[in-house]
């Protein structure tokens, strides 16, 4: 293994990963463990797209390949991941990041390398800001969700407004970020719950809730411990307006999960993407990932990948036949109202952010009716 | 001494020494988790394996040594030299506290009350945002090995294996003296140590306090490799992975703890090839180990290297089938 | 008051889902010595079957929770023949690390067999999911089936230990296994039959709560710590006790949750077991027999 590398290391001496026919093109995130949904399932949405791209002949005549690395949601297995990556693998560029902790620890190790880096779904503001020279974002962060949930309450008229959220690092992610919108707008929440990702009751947190008051309820929860909520709060009459986030960006999966008809009538949630995966728009994409992996269901969890993808393809066609790496950094820089086939807004990158995705859109689901997309908001900041 | 021990060891020491020479930063920084995981062995192995102490709690020990040395560092100021001992004095403090309970209960309720302790500290990392920072953790201050003309993860390695060697040396020398004795004593039969005049707190509370400041120690190293502390990574998955080191290098041995590290890292790092499988494949290979190396790789050792020997290596079982037997060899076990 | 009731009632509802995963740990430990730390994930991988059985291929439910019980079994004893056995007399770290092996692989297999069809696999319940009232509380009509399931699976249990042989044979085994090959119990097959039987309690127990619980890869090891838990405070080797152990710590986690904050909902099992553990060592309902010197 050590002789194998170092041969290797002593043969490229040309840009790393490019070869006369091929790109090869990193992604580290959660293969196992609970993370793996944003980890695995847009990497799967990665390789999809990279699949259609190489049929239609390449980017300037090169294939894309693919080389994915486990980093468990662990900071740990992170930088290792990230370092074999770079060092061991030579990729040409990273695309990836999966859990929050995990990608943030791993945030120095991908700046000392200078290698491009688009990252696909972790939501960490200490992963953009203060921005890194080589690393991008298509995954909206949380400080813009939590802005959008707390200007969107407003706007719909709420005036006692409650936070629930998970404590792990993901739900921090949104919390501070949250409760600084909370004070720059004057306004203090009347109850803040916790609840956990691995909950089967919410009662109590529910109980407490209703007992403060509340209009309107934040939801910075995953999927599951948000449909336990829901459903709780249904059985005990509590009937918020519910706002949700891209974590549960999939409305017709949620109201299923909830289980309880008529539960999800209040809940409103935002997505980074424009569609969700029954939509008849997202026919190609489910065909070609069913197809390839045989079992999985198009997940929103794959448009994630698939819509990062089609940013990281975009960027790489823009730097040309002579690939360099400053040159795909460049190209990320100088995206700009760049449409692509699934997410909501247009990504923009610029040099001095390098948030390239920030409008997301609102989502509600009549029970048992369509999916309507309500607008969407565009947070500046 | 014959060739043995002392001499795989020694060639190990060697390979490990001039890894910085020829590894990328890659290897380099999973030569360095290994180091960091045979320290935290050797602690596990001191408190299970010789002192015979069912405890989950190791786990929470590295937590507790990482924080308190990044903590100290980012809040009070403190630079890296004075905080990474505190860090370990801190753990191994927390640690002799477990020996109360211990003093109470044995095997199965032992862990679990362990495991409970190793759990309220997990929430006290995520909760305590004031001091901890909560779930997103905390970037700890760039190590500097200033004056030295050395980077810094080469300096940082160096700094871990010179540990190691510094700890084995002490941790085998804990192991043959008279506290190395009374911890077997204490394993094989409270009562008769007790008869024998030993006394139980004293020695448990050792045997956590030495197990803490080896996982402390570990922690301040970790903290400083990963340059970030989290809650995530002194779960009790972190304490899998270590029973794993012990269980597959021997229980009993402190060199069995250097092997049984190095493997379960290089391992986990190798399964990188299965990708989507490596839960499948870690399990498979756990089951494996314990089923076909029954004592772990130092039982293999002692068959096939001449002149292995290990100190206070038997276990009652061990022993009735050693007495069983009537080719038993004249093994190390009578020394 | 109303507060109070419907903390208990949802206290206990989450408690008996505890008690059906600490009922499991203790049958195994019962008849083995060994705690089997499998069982959460015996608990993910049969609920995945049910599903997969129930929602994917369409067997009617009792159907479907019949085979998922039969596959729990055949799954128990499987465990016993690979990770029990041949090692049974092995160190406990060992045992504990063999059958966390045995965990990791199932964990794995669910991942990459259910993995990709969605995030949370939900089921159908099988009463109607509209709430009902139970004096002036509201209950799902589920939870109520859920807490009928465990006190079914327990009595059924105690029967089984009290009043056949092959019960009998089982508190033999655990009391002294040496005695009991004496009097000429085939002890290895009551392992195996404790390994089954354990998991199909599990199986049961996830079968019965998947429309309560969405399915997903990971939810074993939750269950397992509090299950476990529930099992040593009630006394490893006491049915009844695994069941009050349940109990306890769901209405523990329920209590604090409503009375002092959801924060602090994660740790108060803990806290309960760590106050249990040094006022009573072996548990609330075993008696630890007196030490022989």
């Amino acid at each position: 293994m050590f002789a194998a590398a170092f041969t290797a290391s002593a043969a490229t001496a040309q840009t790393p990963g490019v070869t006369a026919d091929t790109i090869k093109i990193g992604t580290f995130g959660a293969l196992t463990g609970p993370g793996y949904l944003y980890g695995k399932l847009p990497m799967n949405g990665v390789e999809v797209v990279f699949d259609e791209i190489n049929k239609a002949g390449g980017i300037n005549g090169r294939k894309l390949q693919l080389v994915r690395e486990d980093d468990r949601c662990d900071p740990t297995a992170a930088i290792g991941a990230v370092k074999k990556l770079v060092e061991q693998d030579q990729v040409f560029a990273i695309i990836g990041g999966g859990c929050s902790n995990a990608t943030f620890a791993a945030k120095d190790t991908l700046e000392a390398s200078k290698v491009p880096t688009l990252i696909f779904a972790s939501v960490h503001d200490g992963i953009t800001i203060p921005p890194a020279a080589n690393i991008f974002s298509t995954a909206t962060t949380s400080t813009i969700e939590s802005q959008a949930q707390l200007a969107y309450a407003i706007e719909q008229g709420a005036k006692k407004i409650a936070i629930i959220s998970m404590r792990d690092s993901w739900g921090r992610a949104r919390y501070t970020p949250l409760m600084e919108a909370f004070k720059a707008k004057d306004i203090k929440p009347v109850a803040d719950e916790e609840l956990s990702p691995d909950a089967n009751d919410a009662t109590a947190q529910v109980l407490r809730l209703k007992a403060a008051g509340a209009d309107a309820v934040l939801l910075l929860l995953y999927p599951k411990p948000a449909a336990v909520f829901i459903r709780d709060a249904q059985k005990l009459g509590f009937k918020p307006l519910s706002l949700g986030q891209t974590g549960i960006a999939d409305p017709a999966a949620f109201e299923e999960q909830v289980g309880v008809p008529g539960a999800t009538a209040n809940f409103r949630t935002i997505s980074q993407v424009r569609y969700t995966p029954e939509d008849p728009k997202m026919d190609k994409w489910r065909k070609l990932v069913e197809a390839k992996f045989p079992g999985d269901r198009l997940s929103v969890y794959n448009l994630f990948g698939i819509g990062s993808a089609e940013v990281l393809v975009e960027a790489l066609q823009r730097a040309g036949k002579d690939l360099t790496r400053e040159k795909v950094i460049d190209a990320f820089a100088n995206l700009k109202d760049l449409k692509t086939e699934v997410y909501s807004a247009p990504i923009t990158c610029s040099a001095t952010d390098h948030r390239c995705n920030k409008g997301p859109a609102w989502m509600a689901k009549e029970p048992g009716g369509p999916i309507k997309v309500l607008g969407f908001t565009v947070v500046g900041q | 001494m014959p060739f043995g021990r002392r001499n795989v060891l020694l060639a190990l020491l060697a390979i490990g020494a001039i890894v910085p020479a020829f590894a990328n930063g890659y290897q380099l920084f999973v030569c360095n988790l290994v180091a960091i995981y045979i320290l935290l062995a050797i602690g596990l192995n001191i408190l299970v394996g010789y002192a015979g102490q069912l405890a989950f709690a190791n786990a929470a020990m590295f937590g507790i040594g990482a924080y308190a040395t990044g903590l100290l560092q980012v809040h009070l100021g403190w630079p890296f030299w004075a905080a990474f001992p505190s860090g370990g004095l801190i753990a191994a403090a927390v640690g002799t506290l477990l020996a109360l309970p211990a003093l109470r209960m044995s095997g199965l309720y032992l862990a679990l009350s362990t495991l409970a302790f190793a759990q309220a500290t997990q929430w006290v990392f995520l909760h305590w945002e004031n001091v901890t920072f909560g779930a997103g953790g905390f970037k700890t201050p760039h190590l500097s090995f200033a004056p030295l003309p050395v980077d810094k993860s080469v300096g940082l390695y160096y700094l871990s294996i010179v540990l190691v060697v510094l700890l084995y040396l002490f941790g085998r020398h804990v192991v043959t003296s008279r506290i190395g004795r009374a911890f077997v004593a204490v394993r094989d039969s409270e009562v008769a140590a007790e008869s024998l005049g030993i006394d139980l707190l004293r020695y448990k509370a050792l045997a956590f306090g030495i197990s803490g400041f080896y996982a402390g120690v570990a922690g301040g190293l970790y903290s400083a490799l990963l340059n970030f502390v989290a809650p995530e990574g002194y779960d009790l998955f972190q304490m899998i992975i270590q029973k794993s080191t012990i269980v597959v290098g021997g229980m009993g041995s402190i060199a069995g703890s250097v092997i049984g590290a190095s493997i379960i890292i290089l391992v986990l790092e190798l399964l990188r090839e299965v990708k989507g499988m490596q839960e499948i494949a870690f399990g498979a290979l756990l089951v494996g180990f314990v089923l076909f190396m029954r004592g772990g790789l130092i039982a293999v050792l002692r068959r096939y290297v001449r002149g292995w020997e290990e100190p206070l290596r038997m276990t009652p079982r061990d022993q009735a089938q050693a007495l069983a037997q009537p080719e038993a060899r004249p093994s190390a076990a009578d020394k | 008051m109303l507060l109070f009731s419907y903390l208990l009632m949802s206290g206990v509802t989450t408690g008996a889902l505890y008690a059906l995963v600490a009922l499991g740990i203790v049958v195994v430990n019962k008849a083995t010595g060994v705690i089997n730390f499998a069982q959460g994930e015996f608990f993910m991988f049969t609920g995945f079957v049910g599903w997969m059985l129930h929602v994917q291929f369409g067997l009617n439910y009792p159907l479907s929770f019949l085979l998922a019980v039969a596959v729990g079994f055949v799954l128990g004893m499987l465990t016993d023949r690979i990770a029990f056995r041949p090692i049974a007399k092995n160190d406990i770290v060992s045992l504990v690390l063999a059958t966390v092996g045995i965990g990791f692989i199932l964990k794995g297999l669910a991942r990459v067999i259910w993995g990709g069809k969605a995030d949370y696999l939900s089921f159908p319940p099988i009463t109607s999911p509209d709430p009902i009232m139970v004096g002036p509380l509201m209950v799902i009509p589920q939870q109520l089936a859920v807490l009928a399931g465990t006190i079914i699976i327990m009595l059924v249990f105690a029967a089984f230990f009290r009043l056949t042989r092959a019960g009998k044979m089982m508190q033999a085994t655990a009391d002294n296994a040496r005695a009991a090959l004496l009097v000429g119990i085939r002890t290895d097959r009551i392992y195996t039959l404790a390994f089954g039987t354990g998991a199909a309690i599990a199986a049961a127990a996830a079968v019965l709560t998947a429309p309560l619980t969405l399915l997903y890869p990971d939810i074993g090891f939750a269950f397992f710590l509090k299950g476990f838990a529930a099992a040593v405070l009630g006394g490893l080797t006491s049915l009844p006790g695994a069941v009050l152990g349940g109990l306890i710590v769901g209405v523990a986690e329920s209590l604090a949750g409503g009375y002092i904050h959801s924060s602090v909902m994660e740790l108060s099992p803990f806290l309960v077991i760590m106050l249990v553990l040094v006022l009573r060592p072996s548990g609330l309902l075993s008696f630890r027999k007196a030490r022989r010197v």
